[in-house]
């Protein structure tokens, strides 16, 4: 099946764009494009996908739950596996406690990204679109606006989860520490001190305090930067690749390596995010989570 | 790529006056369109398509999961119950069959103690039995010998008496006829 889902999705891969480019189209932009607006609201074609992702992976799971049994069979047990699994490698980072609150919003990370990523990659996404030989919005070189786009290849998406990350993980931390245990994770001297060196390790831990803030402010950034990134290169050099050889008939053949590349890029990328995501909200979580346990 | 990186460097954007960090923000947020129209539909979408995965995708499945794990841990714990339960009745039955050793035990002592005094008791009846009945005997055979030893006597004085007559042609007196039995009588008891 792959043999022939590969050099398929090459060819469909580049005979749009051949077309498109032969037509004046112009690359893939680094931004997603409008498709059509319901009000005020711009529905993007990276959103777009974003919910036909969503769909799939919804329509998946309300067919292995439709018969829901005790003992699980076939879509059940796999859907059930990767689930458990998940959960279970979540448990190992953030603890039993914690993971019980935050399981649907770190598998919903983990699992969208995973998939938005690989369905980026099926022939038809950023090929399959409209052209415009007049461009778009008035610019010349906006000829062309495909239906869909990767969802994490648009920075509105990433950093969309980066900021909703940013909001849970303070609601989480403060829910967890109280405010004060809050800010005195952050600014207060780790260790016993007294005297003279009291006084200075509470200038020193202000200072760190005050790194800390930087690098929480600047985490969602990271994030979304990182992920995009990523996925933003690696359509652009299955683009390239495509357009390689400039001949449609052999256009198939240099982004095959790099489609293998673009499969792990995926999981990599959505278990990057997830991992730092959970590893975050551990680190300010750490110290009343263990207190929650030995209270227990 | 390159070509991306031209055309950001080459954009209006990139051409901005504006300068120091709000400057730059405003470059990338034009360069990469993160734009309120676009970018807070995008966090409502991500926040609405988590809750609905939440709800339809991982509740069910997580639902699921608790329940057999649920299952599980009552099904641990009903084979510990019972496990219990079987060293309890293992050891009930161990009390019991001791219990009933030992009641058997005191049982067959007693038993044997109660058969050793009835056997005692038994003897010593039929010993005490017996001496009666060699008494009897002894009375009976001495009464006996003395109604023999009587009748002998009596029928010793008759004889000596007869042959005294007939001896005398019958004329001894009773004076002489007494001395004669008495006579006869003390050498028979002799």
């Amino acid at each position: 099946m792959r043999k022939f889902f590969l050099p398929f999705a090459a060819l469909f891969l580049s005979a749009t764009p051949s077309f498109a480019a032969g037509a004046g189209h112009d690359h893939l932009p680094v931004h997603a494009e409008e498709l059509f607006r319901l009000g005020p609201v711009a529905i993007s074609n990276s959103m777009l996908m974003v919910w036909i992702v969503a769909a799939v992976i919804i329509l998946v799971a309300q067919l292995a739950t439709r018969k829901i049994s005790l003992i699980p069979t076939g879509l059940q047990n796999f859907v059930e596996w990767l689930v458990e699994s998940l959960y279970n490698f979540l448990e190992g980072i953030l603890g039993k406690n914690l993971v019980k609150k935050t399981f649907w919003f770190f598998g919903t990370i983990f699992i969208l990204i995973l998939f938005t990523n690989w369905f980026g990659l099926i022939p038809g996404v950023g090929t399959v679109g409209q052209y415009n030989p007049a461009g778009f919005g008035g610019d010349s070189h906006d000829t062309f606006r495909p239906f869909l786009r990767g969802g994490n290849a648009d920075l509105n998406m990433t950093l969309a989860m980066s900021i909703s990350f940013a909001i849970l993980w303070f609601y989480w931390a403060i829910s967890e520490n109280g405010l004060v245990g809050f800010f005195k994770h952050i600014f207060a001297p780790k260790g016993k001190f007294s005297g003279i060196m009291a006084v200075m390790m509470l200038v020193v831990f202000s200072f760190v305090g005050l790194l800390e803030l930087v690098s929480i402010i600047f985490r969602p950034v990271a994030l979304s930067f990182r992920l995009f990134g990523n996925i933003f290169a690696g359509e652009t050099t299955l683009e390239t690749m495509t357009a390689i050889t400039g001949k449609w008939y052999t256009a198939w053949l240099p982004p095959i390596p790099f489609y293998f590349m673009e499969l792990l890029v995926g999981l990599i990328q959505a278990l990057v995010f997830m991992l730092l995501t959970a590893v975050f909200l551990k680190l300010i979580c750490e110290h009343s989570d263990e207190d929650g346990h030995a209270h227990h | 790529m390159f070509y991306h990186l031209s055309i950001l460097a080459n954009s209006p954007a990139a051409e901005a006056t504006d300068s120091g960090i709000a400057g730059t923000v405003k470059e990338i947020a034009t360069n990469f369109k993160i734009l309120p129209e676009l970018f807070i539909p995008q966090v409502i979408s991500f926040l609405l398509v988590a809750i609905l995965l939440k709800k339809f995708a991982f509740g069910p499945i997580q639902a699921m999961l608790e329940q057999r794990m649920q299952r599980i841990a009552d099904g641990e714990s009903k084979l510990k119950q019972i496990e219990q339960q079987l060293a309890d009745s293992a050891k009930h039955t161990e009390e019991v069959i001791a219990k009933a050793n030992a009641d058997a035990k005191r049982l067959i002592e007693e038993a044997k103690s109660s058969a050793s005094a009835l056997s005692e008791a038994k003897a010593q009846e039929a010993v005490a039995t017996a001496q009666g009945i060699i008494s009897k005997a002894e009375a009976a055979a001495k009464a006996e010998r003395a109604q023999i030893a009587a009748d002998l006597k009596r029928e010793f004085g008759r004889l000596v008496a007869n042959t005294a007559q007939n001896a005398t042609g019958g004329k001894l007196t009773a004076d002489q006829q007494r001395a004669i039995n008495e006579e006869s009588l003390t050498r028979v008891e002799a």
